[in-house]
This record gives C-alpha cells, sequence and structure tokens, in this order.
C-alpha cells in the first residue's frame, strides 16, 4: 500500500506525516510557533524560518521512529513548495529534496492550498469529486470549485484580508491576544450580535468575492467610540463575519451546478458559529456538510502527505531543482482580482 | 570514512566528497541565489549521489537563507544515511584556506553582513578561534581585526580602511575542508545567523 512521508513549514507550524493509501495517519508531529510570533502580534517570517530550522530535522525523525518505518518503505517525499513564507518553505523543501536524493525516492512539491483542498477527503472515504470547498484561514479565504485531484476553479477569493487575519485584528483591538480567533468566539458568546451596527463589505454585489477590510475599520470605529461592551462588538463581529460567508457562498452556488458537498477547511473552521451556519445553508440546497477534524482543518502535514497520496497514480513528480514558490495560485486560469494581492 | 562536505552559507555554493582526506570529487559556484535549487542536484552528481559516513556542513554567518538551506540539506541526509554531522563557521573555514595558501598566520576574516555591517572572526596561526564571527559596524571591525592577513568578500575594504594588512578576497568553498583545525569541528549544528532576526510581522495578504 501507498505510504508517503508529508512535510510542512510554510507559515508558523512545523510539521511532519506519514499518511498511507488507506487514509491512515501512521504518525504525525506538529510544533506550532504561536509562543515566538505573539510578541508581535503577527507572523514574523525570519523568526518563522529560523524555527522552522531548527525544529523540522527531529520531527521528521520522530515521525519515521515512532511508525518504525524508513525512508525505503515510503513511495514519495511530499512537501510544501508554496505558497507561504518563503524562507520556511525553503527549509520544508530543501529537505523533502535531500531525503529523495538519499533514499532514491521520488519528490512531490504539493501546493499547500492543494493540500487544504483535498484533506476532507483524507478524513471523510465517502466524499467524492465534485465538491464546494470554503477555505477560511489566517491567510486564505476562498471557494473552490474541487472537480479531482489537480482540477480546482476558484470561483472567489478576498479583495483585501482573509477572514482568519479579521478575527485575530479584532482580537488584537479588543486586547484579546494572539491569535485572536478562539478568543473573539468565546468572548462572542456573552455579547449581543445586534447590538453594534457593522457593515457587511460585498454583500449582494455580483461577483462572489469576500472584503473584510471596511469590517475591521469598522470594529476599529466601534472600539475607539468607547460607546460599545467589548462582548457585543466581538458578537457584531462575526455574525457580520458569518453573513458575508453566507451570502458570498450563496453567490458562488448560483454560478455552478449545485455539486453534492459543501466542505469548510482552514483554521477559522474552528468556529462554531460559522460552522453551524454553512452547515444551515448546505441543508437549505440539499448538500452534504462536510467538515474535516479540526486538527486537519489548520495547518498540517498528514495534508500534505494525502495530497502527495491522491498525486501518486497521476506520476507527476518533480525535479530535485524545483523551486518554492511565495505565491501559487491553485486554479491557474482564475483572473486575479483588484486588491487580492498575492492570495489570489 | 567518507565524509561529504556542504557550505551553501554566503553567495557561495559548494559540495566536496572526501575519503578520510583524500579529494575524491568537488563542485563550486559563485551564484548570489538560487542555493535551495541547486544545492540538493549539486549533491546528486557526486559519486554515488553523495553518500557518506558523515557529513559536514557550514553553519553560517552568511545569507540567512544559504545558511538554512545547507544545514536543512546536511540534517536530511544525515537522517537518510544514518551518517554522523558535523559543523563549523563560514569564518574558520575561510580562515583554514587562506593558511592553506599563504602559511601558517593568524588571519583575520570579514565578509558582508546585512544592514550595512561585516561578519568578522580572527584565528591563530593554527586556526583556532580567537574570537567568534560577530557582526560589527565597519569602523568597530578595522578596530578590531589584528590579523595582517585578511581573508574573505570585505578583506580588501577593511585592508583599506585599516591601511595596513594583506587582503585575500575569498570565497568559502567546501575543498577546504581538510584544512580546517579539527577544533573547528563541533557537533552541534544549528545555524550561526551572526544577526538577530528583523522582527516585522508580515500581512496575512503579503505572506500567500
Ligand atoms: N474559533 C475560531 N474562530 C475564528 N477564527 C479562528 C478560530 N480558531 C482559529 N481561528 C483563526 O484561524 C487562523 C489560523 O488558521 P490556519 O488554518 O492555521 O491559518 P493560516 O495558516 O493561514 O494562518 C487564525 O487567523 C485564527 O484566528
Amino acid at each position: 500500500m501507498a505510504l508517503v512521508l508529508g512535510i510542512e513549514s510554510s507559515c508558523d507550524e512545523t510539521a511532519a506525516a506519514l499518511v498511507d493509501g488507506d487514509r491512515r495517519i501512521v504518525a504525525q508531529r506538529i510544533a506550532s510557533q504561536d509562543e515566538e510570533h505573539a510578541p508581535y502580534g503577527g507572523v514574523v517570517p525570519e523568526i518563522a524560518a529560523r524555527a522552522h530550522a531548527d525544529r523540522l530535522a527531529p520531527l521528521i525523525a520522530a515521525v519515521l521512529e515512532e511508525a518504525d518505518v524508513t525512508l525505503d518503505q515510503c513511495d514519495a517525499i511530499a512537501a510544501t513548495a508554496g505558497p507561504g513564507l518563503i524562507g520556511g518553505v525553503m527549509v520544508g523543501l530543501v529537505s523533502a529534496k535531500a531525503l529523495a536524493m538519499a533514499s532514491g525516492k521520488p519528490l512531490l512539491a504539493i501546493n499547500h492550498l492543494e493540500g487544504h483542498a483535498l484533506s476532507p477527503r483524507l478524513a471523510d472515504p465517502a466524499l467524492e469529486f465534485p465538491y464546494l470547498l470554503l477555505l477560511v484561514s489566517g491567510g486564505h479565504c476562498q471557494l473552490l470549485l474541487v472537480e479531482g485531484v489537480g482540477e480546482y476553479r476558484r470561483l472567489a477569493t478576498t479583495i483585501d484580508d482573509a477572514l482568519g487575519e479579521a478575527f485575530d485584528k479584532t482580537a488584537k483591538l479588543l486586547g484579546l491576544g494572539y491569535p485572536g480567533g478562539p478568543a473573539v468566539e468565546k468572548l462572542a458568546r456573552e455579547g449581543d450580535p445586534k447590538a453594534v451596527p457593522l457593515p457587511r463589505p460585498l454583500v449582494g454585489s455580483k461577483e462572489p468575492h469576500f472584503s473584510f477590510a471596511g469590517l475591521k475599520s469598522a470594529v476599529l470605529r466601534a472600539v475607539e467610540s468607547g460607546e460599545h461592551a467589548d462582548a457585543d462588538i466581538a458578537a457584531g463581529f462575526q455574525q457580520a463575519a458569518v453573513d458575508c460567508l453566507l451570502d458570498r457562498t450563496r453567490r458562488a452556488l448560483d454560478r455552478i451546478d449545485t455539486p453534492p458537498a459543501l466542505v469548510v477547511a482552514g483554521g477559522v473552521a474552528a468556529n462554531q458559529t460559522v460552522r453551524g451556519a454553512l452547515e444551515g445553508l448546505a441543508a437549505e440546497h440539499d448538500m452534504r456538510f462536510v467538515a474535516p477534524p479540526l486538527p486537519l482543518c489548520t495547518d498540517n502535514a498528514a495534508m500534505i502527505a494525502w495530497a502527495g497520496i491522491e498525486r501518486l497514480p497521476l506520476g507527476q513528480f518533480d525535479p530535485l531543482d524545483v523551486a518554492a514558490r511565495p505565491r501559487w495560485p491553485l486554479d491557474p486560469e482564475a483572473e486575479a482580482v483588484r486588491g487580492a494581492g498575492v492570495k489570489a | 570514512m567518507r565524509t561529504l562536505v556542504i557550505d551553501s552559507a554566503t553567495e557561495a555554493c559548494s559540495v566536496a566528497l572526501f575519503e578520510g582526506r583524500e579529494l575524491i570529487a568537488h563542485e563550486h559556484h559563485v551564484l548570489g541565489r538560487g542555493h535551495a535549487e541547486r544545492l540538493v542536484p549539486m549533491i546528486a552528481h557526486l559519486p554515488e549521489r553523495g553518500r557518506a559516513g558523515r557529513i559536514a556542513v557550514s553553519r553560517g554567518p552568511g545569507s540567512f537563507t544559504g545558511v538554512r538551506v545547507g544545514i536543512a540539506a546536511a540534517r536530511a541526509l544525515a537522517l537518510a544515511w544514518n551518517a554522523g554531522l558535523v559543523g563549523y563557521a563560514t569564518h574558520a573555514m575561510i580562515a583554514a584556506m587562506a593558511r592553506a595558501e599563504r602559511g601558517a598566520q593568524p588571519v583575520a576574516v570579514c565578509t558582508r553582513g546585512g544592514h550595512g555591517e561585516w561578519f568578522c572572526a580572527q584565528y591563530d596561526a593554527e586556526g583556532r578561534e580567537l574570537f567568534a564571527p560577530a557582526s560589527l559596524k565597519p569602523e568597530y571591525a578595522a578596530a578590531s581585526l589584528s590579523a595582517a592577513l585578511v581573508a574573505g568578500g570585505e578583506a580588501e575594504t577593511l585592508v583599506e580602511r585599516r591601511g595596513a594588512g594583506m587582503a585575500m578576497a575569498l570565497w568559502p568553498d567546501a575543498r577546504g575542508f581538510a584544512h580546517l583545525n579539527p577544533e573547528a569541528l563541533t557537533s552541534d549544528v544549528a545555524a550561526i545567523y551572526g544577526r538577530a532576526p528583523d522582527a516585522k510581522p508580515v500581512a496575512a495578504r503579503e505572506r500567500t
């Protein structure tokens, strides 16, 4: 049975995992850098790259040891080759190249977004192509129609901030610390989502794209006005974000033949209000709702190894001189969206 | 025992394969950029794909990326081959190469750092470290480096500034490994960056 070693180092998580063709995560290790970056209120690229360089090799060794597996038993070495913070991506990709070269195994340079896009199939054997994927994380906010391995149609992206980023900034404004998503969600439970009038950027607009910069500015003004309770601001922000997600996802569904499943992935998928709302939307459209277990939603290496498993039958391996790509859209056909920057 | 030497910490990128102290094969390029693409194929071109019982790697200082690329490759190879792993400082290698060419004598080493600073170190006639690589402003470098022979990318500028001594513009080369003082080898291969990171968080937008 196929067995792939996966490596992830594109943001602030260093991770390695072994996954087999039976959807078994044979072993995995993940080291978060939250502590290193917390004082800066965001990810510092050079600090991230240094931490990846210190931690990755021992993590890989630990994964192989725990699984009692040698590289000879692997069918390929898969590593995130972008998009992401280039310094960290290089650490993972060069390590993978060296492992592949030394063991004579093929190298798979994986698009991190493809990892997210395919990870629901690792958790759910019944999930077939096509499905509509809402990817909502600290770096991304996209709607992708996943039609097959390597076949992704980007229906929408954010024209400014990612939703996780907006959660983090809201948390910062409310003095809640980093990463802010879970803290905002917790505080929102005690607030009234209707108490603070906040905008729903792009809601009703024709293209299904997202925008959260205006919402973030409105949160800033609400905080500065001193007129609102923090919990009401948190609840109002979260509700506005959910309303945007629902409206934009509906708009995207208008444009395609309704696929059988709606899948949510990315760190923001941890949010119960977001999940609940999307579940309702799926039911409205007679779609199955799939939300992979949380550890698979956020950055991890099992999804990279799994993307490798899915790619193996295509036989498209990468040469040892393949370059890391800080920007790498999953759908090369997608039109550039003004303001979407590199996330598009 | 075979030793694979990897030196990608500076603009130069080189690999060398030794059997004992005898050089079997090597490759050296001054790349500037692109170490992450070139290094592993360079190793793959060596006899038996560079397979060795021991790997020696430059820990820096140099370019942050180059340092990491070399160490990441070395650690992964050591894992794959179950090989030993040792590290050395870029500056110790440059000093060893200078001694090999000009005879045993104290050597100051001066290379380009970041933000207008230089990475400086000094070694005695046997290659023992007198002071460890540090990032210095050029004026301090001139005052701190006393050896007449100065090697490295900024050697000429330093000698000019100091008004005395002899400059050798040298890039580190893995082939120089045979000249390293064994004391320069450490079992710790953690990077020597020489400078703290620029601590500016990225907007997620620029990240991906
Ligand atoms: N319960 C939650 N509610 C809202 N956002 C959350 C929650 N948990 C995590 N997040 C957000 O998810 C993001 C991290 O997710 P991840 O998939 O690791 O993203 P990335 O790697 O792109 O930063 C952060 O922005 C974080 O605030």
